[in-house]
């Protein structure tokens, strides 16, 4: 009998291993809930998709061997001690090499300097705009960003403006910026931006969670710009779309961050909304056999309506990019060696709802849309391919 | 410039009474059962996703969902209070835990059952009264007009009838009281529920005026509790004009100053009242 439970535990500890190599472990570090969830919801939304899709179908394989996908995500509700002690669990007890997220930029920033002890020992791949910042640095090859940039001659921001002062002519915008990491990023690339076009500005910043925005409308308005520059997240743009037509202070907008759905709403009271729209989800769900079927997967596993002005955040960490690593481990021939796999997701362009490549540095380029709006709902499409 | 300023005093009484309905809450609660409830925000959310689900989903005109939201909500107050709250009566901290843990409990909930996107309610009344050339959304003033009655109503109640002069009774000693025949445990979850039926008729009413996500009620708590102290804890009409004053210092501020900062105006404010009147405008210095 002892001899037995000998022979069963040599077994077991044997087994343990063998079974461990052929999990994949990837992490998630995206706040679910929490006044700025909406960045972080999509993204947590998409990956379980993506790795329940790759494990039913029996997993991937790498060389002679099968894996399959663990996905470790945490939320931490947008708060960056949170997201520090999680990305802490997931290097050092989790064993986890592939991190997704974060989006939000004051989460980056509190984690980079621990997060840089692992380089060439792990992936971070998120979309916040502040891991612009650290790109092809000095001991951050550990750092690669899922979102477009908005600056450059190829910046998704630097089309939208061009666009918006041929469209409109406007001459002078009035921003209105959450007052926090990411709202001050986009502050320092758009003031340059629109002064180097020869455009007047006036800024703004409120506190997160606001939600009375008349004040600080009323006070832009009295500068008399021509269009309204809000941001960044549909929890405020809500409010300050319906404010700014209710008070009469602005009628046009121009969105680099959020959503259509602001302006749908208020399709009746304003002449302008120009939006950056990754994808938009209505039309290319009837021309795209991938997107409806993305959408038909997403509400089968959740078992509930599809998030329409969400899903285009699902550009960033989010279902596509759990295939793409996939792709890449393929490519590498090895789930561990991070340099490797690195080097064949730059390499690479994965085609799936969006057509995905990175650049040199490690930033991700990919498709979107510019949706213009205009009274009434009428609403005008323009695909730009960016690279 | 006079006429912007007048512009956003007006608005900020409006959005100060919206203050006042829950530091109406907090100050009744306090007063009769010890504790200061945090998760009053969470019912206030409550009562404003039950008034979209039944306005924009069921499809019910929004004067008629008012009335079920209020209920929804003080029904989930009755619940919170019988399981948790009833446990923790005039012991601060224990109270403070439990209504921060409902919190997390809540939000957690209204995440899972209508995610982190946004709703923005079918707009009930879109049109704007012009003052001059002053605008007020209709809405606005309707629902400040409803929350100052309700706030009134409530301070006629406590002041007129015989559960209120028990109330107050109970507040000032609870001892005398019992032993004058107020049926304190009944009184105190009486006050838990009506406390959340005010938060969740605030949050109705919101539904009407903002965009709601699982997160909103956290800095309507914080601007409850704010105004309740300005007012002076205990006192109804401290915790309107308390609002008040919150709502119209952060607009105001926010016109001379950066808006970036316009939670910071009224803390100020607070600071400056309270070194003058430690007990808040409204309240005993007993």
């Amino acid at each position: 009998m002892i001899k037995a439970l000998m022979w069963l535990s040599a077994v077991s500890l044997m087994a343990t291993p063998v079974f461990a190599q052929d999990v994949v472990k990837i992490g998630q570090i995206e706040a679910q809930t929490g006044p700025n969830a909406i960045y972080g919801y999509m993204s947590s939304q998409g990956m379980p998709i993506a790795v329940d899709q790759i494990n039913k179908a029996g997993g991937f394989k790498v060389g002679d061997k099968t894996y399959k996908l663990e996905l470790i995500s945490p939320d931490t509700r947008g708060d960056p001690k949170e997201a520090s002690i999680q990305l802490k669990k997931m290097l050092e007890t989790d064993g986890v090499r592939f991190v997704f997220g974060p989006f939000l930029s004051n989460v980056f920033v509190t984690i980079e300097p621990y997060a840089k002890q692992f380089n060439g020992k792990f992936l971070l791949m998120g979309g916040a705009t502040r891991i612009h910042d650290f790109l092809g640095k000095p001991d951050h090859d550990f750092l690669m960003r899922t979102w477009n940039w908005d600056a450059g001659p190829k910046g998704f921001g630097n089309l939208m403006v061009d666009r918006l002062i041929k469209d409109t002519g406007a001459k002078k915008v009035a921003l209105l910026i959450q007052n926090d990491q990411g709202g001050k990023v986009l502050a320092d690339i758009y003031l340059p931006m629109f002064k180097a076009k020869g455009v007047e500005t006036q800024i703004e910043f409120f506190e997160p969670g606001t939600k009375d925005f008349s004040a600080v409308l009323a006070k832009l308005a009295a500068g008399k710009p021509d269009i309204l520059f809000p941001g960044y997240s549909d929890a405020a743009l809500y409010d300050i779309v319906r404010q700014s037509v209710e008070g009469n202070y602005f009628r046009r907008f121009f969105l680099v961050r959020g959503s259509l759905g602001p302006g749908l709403k208020n399709k009746d009271q304003i002449d302008d909304y120009f939006v950056y729209v990754p994808k938009y989800f209505e039309a290319a769900e009837k021309t795209d056999p991938k997107v409806a079927k993305f959408v038909a997967d997403y509400k089968a596993f959740y078992k509930r309506d599809f998030p329409y002005d969400q899903a285009p955040l699902c550009s960033s960490s989010c279902y596509d990019h759990v295939f793409m690593l996939v792709e890449a481990m393929k490519k590498a021939g090895s789930v561990t060696d991070v340099a490797k796999i690195r080097k064949a997701l730059l390499s690479m362009t994965y085609d799936g709802l969006w057509k995905i490549s990175y650049d040199e540095h490690g930033e991700e380029i990919f498709n979107f849309d510019i949706v213009h709006m205009t009274r009434g709902g009428k609403i005008a499409v323009t695909s730009v391919e960016a690279r | 410039m006079v006429q912007l300023l007048i512009g956003q005093a007006l608005n900020g009484v409006i959005v100060g009474t919206l203050y006042g309905i829950i530091a109406l809450g907090v100050t009744l609660t306090f007063g009769i059962t010890g504790i200061v409830n945090f998760a009053l925000g969470e019912f206030m959310m409550i009562g404003a996703y039950l008034t979209w689900y039944l306005v924009d989903v069921a499809g019910l005109p929004f004067a008629v969902a008012l009335l079920p939201a209020v209920v929804g909500a003080a029904g989930c107050g009755f619940v919170a209070d019988q399981l948790l709250f009833r446990f923790t009566r005039n012991n601060l901290i224990n109270g403070l835990l439990v209504s921060i843990g409902l919190i997390s409990v809540v939000e957690s909930g209204a995440l899972l059952l209508w995610s982190a996107t946004p709703k923005d309610m079918s707009y009930v009344l879109t049109g704007s009264v012009q003052l001059a050339t002053i605008s007020l959304p209709e809405m606005k003033l309707v629902v400040f007009a409803l929350l100052a009655a309700v706030i009134l109503l409530t301070y006629a109640a406590l002041s007129r009838t015989w559960m209120g002069r028990a109330a107050y009774a109970f507040a000032q000693n609870a001892e005398a009281a019992m032993l004058m025949g107020v049926k304190t445990a009944r009184l105190q979850s009486g006050v838990v529920v009506y406390s959340t039926a005010l938060a969740g008729f605030g949050g109705a009413l919101y539904a009407s005026l903002y965009s709601l996500e699982p997160a909103m009620g956290g800095m309507y708590i914080l601007k409850g509790v704010e105004a309740a102290i300005l007012g002076g804890i205990g006192s109804p009409l401290g915790s309107l004009v308390g609002g008040i004053i919150l709502g119209v210092t952060e607009a105001i501020g926010s016109i001379y100053l950066p808006s970036a900062f316009r939670d910071a105006y009224g803390l100020v404010f607070i600071v400056g009242i309270l070194l003058y009147r430690p007990s808040g405008l409204f309240g005993s210095d007993r």
